[in-house]
Parts: structure tokens; C-alpha cells; sequence
């Protein structure tokens, strides 16, 4: 079980990038979502770390992350958002290197997790290859495959679908939720909702470095029963619906506007039919509120 | 009609010119310029009583800041990889699909990059210009000039450079590596010398005079020492129709060059990297596995779905259980060695070390190789003595450069994040790049020790004693080696910027330096103990030996208390405190290793004082 007590961060003495958060995380894969901006990744490099606090404490089992970052670092599996390798290594010697840094010190032992990893994350074949010729996908890969050495008790990664395409999206997906065994807890930050709905057991949802909500994304849909309606409409009447209406998203689609409206049991208006919710439209309600 | 000034051309060139004023090398070649102009200026000339500015010692001066010095060298560090960046950076599909010509393209590049090194190697005349106006008691100085600077700057060294320029950028842009063309601008001196002792030497002056590229036969002969004062301070060197024609035949090779590589090149990545890349899709799409059915659209929606799996194509791999081992001593030696051998590849893959290692090995026996150096109490110790005073130098420069680019590498990699968040301790991370600079440098002043054997051997200065070699390389290099390279990770690691510790380490050095040759030389002050020791001093014939080894303890003891400060600042936080669960903590392990290693500093520097 993961604690996290009123942790704020500041930067720059007015910029405050998280505002007294407090979450309870249990083992399984937990996401965080957030717009651009909104205190993802600082939370995440706290807890990775990499970052220290003005206030508040992290626990896990009972244990501070924060002030005893040597041992945290034992625990961890950390994927950055934006990350790097080195060009002029090759992907076998990079995992090697990140494996005796995690402490895999027997040879035998070390070369069997790095070929497992490698079939893992489908780079068996690039092994030999310099890390300088590797495409965004297969560096993510490899991100992940790193954070995974050593059976990590808390795996973080850091909007790490970002760039990658559909396929390889879904088998990172898979990856994550096998990584999260009995007793892992991984937290994933993220600003796509579809990634949060199809992997993770719970969610918080972060806006101006503050937690706005905390649930399971079945629980947030459920939350949205009966509430959420659609219509198609001529774009010249968007402007009127959205002025009556809680709009909570609007496409255009074929020169007509498709909208889809909170509305608490009752029909907005004759144009409106009722729409099965889904986790975007929990996530764009909490987000457009003011 | 087209603006010429807004032509692609032209934005080739001035976009050529912004990327090197972000580079450090066009500073650091301007800043050793203008050091090499204050040096020459007054040397020989005060002492054979030749005027500083006369036309001939200005042209004197220039044919030598041509060849030596290793412009030819620094020559390559502009001119090399202009085009390679493009490909590197991968922005070579974002201009070649604007409106650009290839030959646009290619002539923005290399003007560009040529203007500023020809920029960077003005300083050097604009130095000895500028020091007309401040000529010492003894120095004969004629009235002030300013055009025969520029003009035999043009002639002697813009269009000697500017072949060598054409041909390392053909070089560079054809094979798309810099290294051939560092390797080729190390070979130029062999190469230049052995042309000009089997070809040039059996030729007559005029013929030695239009085939000569660098034109170093347009010097007078005896290179002025066999003429008087008053002939050489009245001379005019004149162009004459060979010297004319040298340099017309060289531009035409530059141009030549050019032409061959406005042929041959393409904008294509070469075949050996295509094919490289091409194995970078490792996307099983091909096979359609995932999509049950045939229209795009459709696939990708059925991806997008919630439940869909890819796990029936994808071999489930369980991940062994492995043991880690995270603490203890040998612990830590395992992911100490491991960081230093990739602190190792790294260094094995900087292109500068191709350029630096042979240079610095040259210019360090250079004159054991080609001059009658004094006799010390045997060939071996004056052989060891003279290198070491000419390799010390070089160690302090390449100890702070490459300190700088080690220490902030992994932040430029973007790998940080991920090393940080690895449980290696700070001082595995931090010693790792401190004993790799120092072992790169232990390895240099083996080479430089073996090369200056291997000419004692050839020219006959036997017997050899391999003890003096070791006593002078042992006591003066290696300690002032690890003192400047301790010096360095701490005002890398205090002033976070890479560029501001450069200025910093440089700053320091040139008032140090400056300080010990005007007679403020101290001991204590003068951690690499420049001009205050002799051999005898070393083998306990002479005074000073047991000052030298409670210096070198100081030195340690300070590099050790260095190392430890730099510990302690380092932006990596580490576990609070400095005991937690009974045990010292690696920042107790730092204030402790630091207070002991400051009073040892302290107690030898006491008594290295009270004896001065």
C-alpha cells in the first residue's frame, strides 16, 4: 500500500506545481490522469526520487520513500516521460549495465533475465544494435524493459504510450498489467484516458497540482449513469447548446457537430438521445469544471 | 528579380554561422589564438633585436601560426562534420524538402563553416595588431601598421586553409564520418613533412615555391637567423609570379574538390545505414495477425477496444527470479566497475580523443624528437623531464574538458532519470567518471612515456633507466592529474553549468599561470608544482625532495577533500542524515572522508609553509 500525505511542490517560489496531495494506492496498476501542465510528472519524479518535496510524506508499507531514498531506489522501477540512452551503446550492453546497477550481480542470472526481457519487449533481434539507430517505439521498449529488471515493488511510468503506435500501445498495455503481479504497485500518469480505462484497477484524476478525484474507472462510469446524453446538431448551433448545456465534449463530424452533454436524469433537450458513459466523459466533466 | 540576400544561400550560411557561435570549439580556437599571438609576438624578436611588426617577422609569424600549432588539426574540427550534424540531427529531410539547391546547399555549408574558422584564426593577426600599441622596454617597434596583417594573412594562411578546409569537408560529407576526416587531419603532418623531404627538397626554390601548399618556402632561408637584424626589420616580402601562381593552383583544388563533391553527393542516407534502418521495424503488423479484419479503418478501431488482446501472438516470457545485491562493499565495486566500463565505451566513442591523443603525443616529444635537448643527470631523466613539462600542460586542459562533457553527458542524453532512479550509490556514479578521465590520462602519459623511449632507443641516448621515467611521471604528472581533475568535478558539479566551469577552470589556470611566471610562485598555490622542481630534486641529490613528497600528499589529501565536497553537493539527493539504523550514511561517509582529508591538507600545507 502505497500513502501519500499532503505533498506540495513548488518551483521557483510561485509556481506550485502540486497542492497538498493525498492518495492511498493499492498493489495493481494505478492511473493517474491529468491534463498537460496539471502535476503528473512532478508527482511521479517525487516518488521516483528524483525529486524532493517542500512537504508531506510518502510511505509505502509503512516505509518513507522520501527520506530514505537509497533504499526506495531498491524497490523501484522508474520510466521516464522523456528519456535518452546512450547512442553509442548497444541495447544488450545498456540492459547489462542498467542490471548490475540494480544489483543482478550473477553473470548466469543476469543474462537469463536480459534474453527474457528482450523476447519480453519483442527486441530480441536488436539486441547487437546501437541505441542511436533505435526508432521511438523500440527505445520505449526498451525504457520499459529496464524498469522491469529485478521485479520492481513499484513501477512507474510516465506517460508511457506517448509516441507509440496502436499495436505496440495495446502490447505495452499487456506488459504493465503482467508486470503488476500479486504484490507490485504500478502507477501509470498519463493524459490518455483510453490507457487508464482499459488497464488500470484505480484512478485519480489531477487538475492544477490537485487531486480531483479518486475512484476506480468502473466506479467514475457508474457515476455517469443516466447522466450522459448525445445529439448531432448544425454546427451553427453549437454555440447556443453549449451556452444552455453542460457540454462536456463536441466533435465535428461530416460539417455537423456531434455533442455529448451532462444532464442528471433529465433529457437537455428534444435533439438529445441517451449515450452509454464512458471514462472520457468522467474525465472531461472534472476537467471543464471551474 | 531574386534578393540575393534572401536566397537559400544565404540562409545555408548564416544558419552555418548561429550553430558554431553555440559551439564551444570556435572559442576555445580563439582563446588559444590569441594566447599563441602574446606568446609569439616578442620571442625571438626582442632578443636578436628584430622589429615585432617589420613585414617579414609579421609573415614569420604567420607561416608558423599556419602549420604549427595544429591548425591543420583544428582545421578539421569546423570543416568535418558540418553536413554530418544535418544527418545526425535529422533534419536532413526537413531542408532538403524546401526549395534548396544542392549546390546552395553544399556552398551555404562550407562558406559558412569556412568564414568562421577564418574567423577564429583572424584573432591571431588582429592580436599582433593590437599589441603594436604595447611594445616592452627592449622591443623594436616600427610605426604602426595595420593592412600588411590582413594582407599576408589573406595570402599565407586563408588560402593554405582553405584547400585543406575544401578537402576534409568532401572527405567528411562523401563517407558521412568525421572520424576518416580527423584521421586524415592527423596524418598531415607525417604526410606534409615526408612530401616535402622526398618531393620538394631535390626541387629548385622556384619550383619548391609552387608546389609548396602551406608556401613555408616563401620564408627566407635560415627562417631569418642567417640574416641581420637591420636587413630583416628593412625587408618587404613580396608576392612573385610563383608565389601568385602556388595560390591560384590552390584555390583551384579547392574548387576542384568542391565540383567532385557537388557530383557525388546525394541527399540519400548511404546504403549501409538504410539498410540498418530498415531492420529498425520490428512491428509484426506485416503479418495482419492482430486484425481479424481486412479494412484499415476497422483494424485500428479494434485495437482501440478496451478488451482487445494481443497476449495469443505474443509469447508470454516469464522473467526469472534473480538475486540483487545492493549493499556492502563488493556490492558496490561490481556497479562501480560496471559504470566505468561504460564511462569507457562512452569516452572510446568521443570523436575528439582521435584528434587529441596523437596530438598531444606529438607535441610532448616533440622536441626530445627533434632537437638536442640539454643533458639532465642521464638521456632518460632529461628525456622524462622535458615531455613531462610539455605533457603537464596538455594533461590540465583535457582533464577539464573532458571532465566538463563527462559529468554533464548524461543530462545531454536525456539517460538521468533513469540513472538516477537506479540504486547505485552517488559515489559509484561520481567516481566512475573522475577514475575514468584520470586512467584516459594515466593511459596518455604511458603512451607519451613509451613514444619518448622509443626515440631515446632510436637515436641512441642509452642506457635507459625506466626509474626516471616513473619517478618524474609518478611524482609530478599523476598527482597534478588527479588534483586539476578533482578540481574539476567539484566546479562542474558547484557551478551545474558545463561552459561556466569551463571559464572558470580557464580563468583560474591563465591567473595561476600568469601569477608563477611574474615570480609569485608558491608552493602551496602551485598544485602541479610548475617550475619549481628538478630531476636532482627528485632522486634526493638536490634540496628539495622531501618538500616535493609532503607536496604530493598535500595534493592528494586536497583532490580527496574535493572529491568529497563534490560528493556532498551533488544534485542526486541520497538518503537524509548522516547515520540512519546505527550506520553511517554516504553523506556521513563524505563530511567525514572530507574532514580528514582537509586536515591532512591543512597539517602538510603547514609544514610545506613553515619550511617556506
Amino acid at each position: 500500500m502505497l500513502t501519500i500525505r499532503e505533498l506540495t511542490k513548488t518551483y521557483g517560489g510561485s509556481i506550485q506545481a502540486l497542492k497538498g496531495i493525498s492518495l492511498d494506492v493499492s498493489p495493481g496498476v494505478f492511473g493517474l490522469l491529468g491534463p498537460n501542465g496539471a502535476g503528473k510528472t512532478t508527482l511521479m519524479k517525487i516518488l521516483a526520487t528524483l525529486l524532493e518535496p517542500d512537504a508531506g510524506t510518502v510511505e509505502m508499507n509503512g516505509f518513507d520513500l522520501i527520506s530514505r531514498k537509497d533504499k526506495t531506489r531498491r524497490l523501484l522501477g522508474y520510466l521516464p516521460q522523456d528519456f535518452g540512452l546512450y547512442p553509442t551503446l548497444t541495447a544488450e550492453q545498456m540492459l547489462n549495465y542498467f542490471a548490475k546497477l540494480k544489483g543482478v550481480t550473477d553473470k548466469q542470472e543476469r543474462r537469463a533475465l536480459i534474453d527474457a526481457l528482450f523476447e519480453r519487449v519483442n527486441l530480441t533481434s536488436a539486441r547487437k544494435q546501437r541505441l542511436g539507430g533505435f526508432s521511438g517505439g523500440m527505445r520505449q521498449r526498451l525504457g520499459i524493459a529496464q524498469a522491469l529488471i529485478g521485479q520492481p515493488q513499484l513501477l512507474i511510468v510516465d506517460e508511457p504510450t506517448a509516441g507509440l503506435d496502436p499495436e505496440e500501445r495495446i502490447r505495452f498495455h499487456n506488459l504493465l498489467a503482467e508486470s503488476a503481479g500479486e504484490n507490485a504497485l504500478v502507477i501509470l500518469s498519463t493524459h490518455i484516458v483510453a490507457d487508464v480505462s482499459s488497464l488500470c484497477s484505480q484512478m485519480a484524476v489531477i487538475r492544477q497540482g490537485a487531486i480531483v478525484a479518486s475512484t476506480t474507472p468502473q466506479q467514475a462510469i457508474d457515476q455517469l449513469k443516466d447522466s450522459v446524453w448525445e445529439a448531432t446538431v448544425p454546427r451553427e448551433q453549437v454555440t447556443t447548446l453549449k451556452a444552455r448545456h453542460q457540454v462536456i465534449s463536441s466533435q465535428m463530424l461530416g460539417g455537423q457537430a456531434r455533442l455529448r452533454v451532462i444532464s442528471k436524469g433529465v433529457r437537455p433537450s428534444e435533439e438529445f438521445t441517451p449515450a452509454t458513459p464512458v471514462l472520457e466523459d468522467y474525465y472531461f466533466d472534472l476537467i471543464s469544471q471551474r | 528579380m531574386r534578393n540575393f540576400a534572401t536566397s537559400p544561400f544565404i540562409a545555408v550560411f548564416q544558419n552555418e554561422v548561429l550553430l558554431n557561435r553555440k559551439r564551444v570549439a570556435p572559442y576555445a580556437l580563439m582563446f588559444l589564438f590569441v594566447a599563441n599571438a602574446a606568446l609569439w609576438w616578442s620571442r625571438p624578436a626582442v632578443q636578436f633585436g628584430w622589429a615585432t611588426n617589420s613585414d617579414w617577422y609579421i609573415v614569420r609569424n604567420l607561416l608558423g601560426f599556419s602549420f604549427l600549432l595544429g591548425l591543420p588539426i583544428f582545421n578539421a574540427v569546423i570543416m568535418a562534420d558540418p553536413i554530418i550534424r544535418d544527418f545526425r540531427a535529422e533534419v536532413d529531410s526537413l531542408i532538403f524538402s524546401k526549395p534548396v539547391t544542392r549546390a546552395q546547399y553544399l556552398l551555404g555549408k562550407f562558406l559558412g563553416n569556412f568564414f568562421v574558422l577564418v574567423c577564429c584564426q583572424a584573432v591571431f593577426p588582429l592580436t599582433l595588431l593590437v599589441l603594436q600599441a604595447f611594445p616592452t622596454s627592449r622591443m623594436i617597434v616600427q610605426p604602426f601598421r595595420v593592412f600588411p596583417y590582413f594582407k599576408h594573412f589573406f595570402f599565407f594562411v586563408v588560402i593554405s586553409h582553405l584547400v585543406l578546409a575544401a578537402v576534409y569537408f568532401t572527405v567528411g560529407t562523401l563517407t558521412r564520418n568525421s572520424k576518416i576526416v580527423y584521421g586524415l587531419a592527423v596524418c598531415f603532418y607525417p604526410l606534409y613533412i615526408t612530401y616535402a623531404v622526398l618531393l620538394l627538397r631535390p626541387l629548385s626554390f622556384r619550383w619548391r615555391l609552387a608546389l609548396d601548399p602551406m608556401l613555408l618556402s616563401a620564408s627566407l632561408q635560415g627562417n631569418g637567423f642567417l640574416h641581420s637584424a637591420e636587413f630583416l626589420n628593412q625587408y618587404v616580402v613580396g608576392y612573385t609570379a610563383d608565389m601568385i601562381a602556388n595560390r591560384a593552383v590552390m584555390i583551384l583544388i579547392a574548387a576542384l574538390c568542391l565540383a567532385v563533391l557537388y557530383v557525388r553527393f546525394t541527399i540519400a542516407e548511404r546504403s549501409g545505414n538504410v539498410e540498418k534502418l530498415s531492420s529498425l521495424n520490428l512491428s509484426t503488423a506485416f503479418a495482419a495477425v492482430y486484425y481479424p479484419e481486412s479494412s484499415p479503418a476497422t483494424r485500428l478501431d479494434d485495437l482501440e477496444k478496451s478488451d482487445y488482446t494481443v497476449t495469443a501472438f505474443v509469447p508470454h516470457v516469464a522473467l526469472p527470479a534473480v538475486a540483487r545485491v545492493n549493499e556492502g562493499f563488493r556490492a558496490n565495486l561490481i556497479k562501480l566497475i560496471a559504470t566505468l566500463g561504460v564511462e569507457f565505451r562512452l569516452l572510446r566513442a568521443e570523436r575528439s580523443l582521435v584528434v587529441i591523443i596523437p596530438l598531444v603525443i606529438f607535441l610532448s616529444v616533440v622536441e626530445v624528437a627533434f632537437y638536442n635537448i640539454p643533458l639532465d643527470v642521464s638521456y632518460s631523466a632529461a628525456y622524462a623531464t622535458n615531455t613531462a613539462k610539455l605533457l603537464l600542460l596538455f594533461l590540465l586542459g583535457i582533464s577539464v574538458f573532458f571532465i566538463g562533457a563527462a559529468m554533464h553527458r548524461d543530462r545531454e542524453a536525456r539517460i538521468e532519470p533513469v540513472l538516477w532512479a537506479a540504486p547505485a550509490p552517488n559515489n559509484v556514479l561520481l567516481l566512475s567518471k573522475f577514475l575514468a578521465t584520470v586512467l584516459l590520462l594515466c593511459g596518455l602519459i604511458f603512451a607519451v612515456g613509451i613514444t619518448a623511449l622509443a626515440i631515446q632507443v632510436s637515436k641512441n641516448h642509452t642506457p635507459i633507466d625506466l626509474l626516471a621515467y616513473v619517478r618524474v611521471y609518478g611524482l609530478i604528472l599523476l598527482p597534478s592529474t588527479i588534483f586539476v581533475t578533482a578540481v574539476a568535478v567539484l566546479a562542474n558539479i558547484a557551478l551545474r553549468n558545463k561552459h561556466v566551469a569551463y571559464v572558470f577552470s580557464i580563468g583560474t589556470a591563465a591567473a595561476l599561470f600568469y601569477l608563477y611566471s611574474n615570480g609569485y610562485n608558491q608552493w602551496l598555490y602551485n598544485p602541479v608544482l610548475y617550475q619549481l622542481w628538478n630531476y636532482p630534486d627528485l632522486t634526493g641529490s638536490g634540496s628539495k625532495q622531501s618538500i616535493i613528497l609532503i607536496h604530493r600528499l598535500y595534493c592528494l589529501a586536497a583532490s580527496v577533500a574535493f572529491i568529497s565536497l563534490a560528493h556532498i553537493l551533488f544534485q542526486r539527493k541520497s538518503t537524509r542524515g548522516v547515520r540512519v539504523d546505527g550506520h553511517l550514511t554516504d553523506r556521513g561517509w563524505s563530511i567525514l572522508l572530507a574532514l580528514v582529508s582537509l586536515t591532512t591538507a591543512i597539517g602538510t600545507g603547514w609544514i610545506i609553509s613553515s619550511r617556506h
